[in-house]
């Protein structure tokens, strides 16, 4: 089914004007869509669509049934079930331990549960005044007689000699 | 050549729970690819959020590709696990460096040297392989994460959701299995834990 859900009563009129931060679609397991969608409300597939979709400002979420080919671009973007194509998310995408992912991600944030499968191109958009963070310096600190202490075995070892 | 260990489950003696050490390879291969530019790593898992998060913001592009999640379909489904090595189908000299973790553990020798070989053409020249190994204490088949955690902390979390053989090495086992590479640097910490960052040259 293609419905809406607006986290009201049974019963209750749900207003379809766009940007509601509460409503969102939701697309049934049992509907197919072939082509691109394109809206203004968070947008929750159990079903299959095959083509791009373009959520502005608004929440994607691919539940555990659900499959996706396609272009996504969103606020946030939250995978459960399986999506085969590249992510474009302002803020953050999300994958949970179902998911099973295979494109290219770029987000401000992202989080990975354990448990879900991943081929993936990671870029995350970095803010203009945060520098990439260095290799923590204190990581060189051992304690001796504990786990951090490393015993070198072998060092610069030239290959052939 | 490797010993094939049997699980012991819950009464094993290796409590990976408690591995909590410093990296001393992970420091190596931060540093490396700090010097290259718009640096480019594959992590062939366990992936986990808190390693995305942490080299996402040190190199250009990372790349996931969780060959324990593959391997433990394919021995489910009854597939070759080498099927699995179809997933890594990326362009020659693609990488400056690749995170194998305990990936070897769990692997049979020729699986390993399909692995080594493939490593070879997509890493590019100079460019570094960084390899964990359980060790001799690690007789369970449990298979964990090595989660990087306040700064190059690495900690073990247990994966339950996959079952793959552990593959016992002796060191010497683990250098011959990686001939087309030059050892760079090799550790081995109290708890058991080896470490091998190698380069292609």
């Amino acid at each position: 089914m293609l419905g809406k859900s607006k986290g009201v009563n049974k019963g209750d009129e749900v207003a379809f004007s766009p940007g509601l931060a509460a409503e969102k679609t939701v697309i049934g397991k049992h509907i197919t869509i072939k082509g691109g969608i394109l809206g203004k409300e968070d947008l929750i597939i159990n079903g299959s669509v095959k083509g791009s979709i373009q959520l502005d400002g608004c929440h994607l979420t691919v539940g555990p049934a659900g499959k996706v080919e396609g272009e996504i671009s969103a606020q946030n973007v939250t995978i459960s079930g399986r999506l085969s194509g590249n992510i474009k998310a302002l803020d953050k995408v999300e994958i949970t331990k179902e998911a099973d992912f295979d494109g290219e991600i770029k987000a401000k944030r992202i989080s990975v549960e354990d448990g879900a499968y991943l081929k993936a191109v990671i870029e995350l958009e970095k803010e203009p005044d945060k520098k990439a963070m260095p290799a923590d310096k204190s990581a060189e600190q051992t304690t001796p007689g504990s786990d951090r202490e490393p015993l070198t075995l072998v060092k610069e070892t030239d290959k052939g000699k | 050549m490797s010993s094939l260990a049997h699980s012991h489950g819950a009464s094993s003696n290796f409590e990976a729970d408690q591995v909590n050490y410093t990296s001393s390879v992970l420091h190596l291969f931060i540093e490396a690819l700090e010097r290259r530019q718009k640096a480019q790593v594959l992590d062939l898992g366990p992936v986990c959020g808190e390693n995305i998060d942490f080299f996402v913001r040190r190199v250009q592009r990372l790349y996931v590709c969780d060959m324990f999640i593959r391997l433990d379909r394919n021995r489910r489904k009854g597939v070759p696990s080498s099927w699995a090595w179809r997933q890594i189908d990326y362009p020659p000299q693609s990488f400056d460096g690749i995170l194998l973790w305990d990936l070897v553990d769990h692997l049979n020798d020729r699986e390993v040297m399909g692995l080594v070989e493939l490593c070879r053409n997509i890493v590019k020249p100079s460019g570094i392989i960084a390899v964990f190994v359980l060790g001799a204490k690690a007789f369970s088949n449990t298979v964990n994460s090595f989660v990087i955690r306040d700064g190059l902390r690495l900690h073990l979390r247990p994966q339950p959701h996959l079952e793959l053989p552990l593959h016992v090495r002796q060191n010497r086992e683990v250098l011959s299995l990686f001939t087309p590479f030059t050892p760079i640097r090799s550790f081995i910490y109290r708890n058991g834990l080896r470490e091998f960052l190698f380069r292609l040259d």
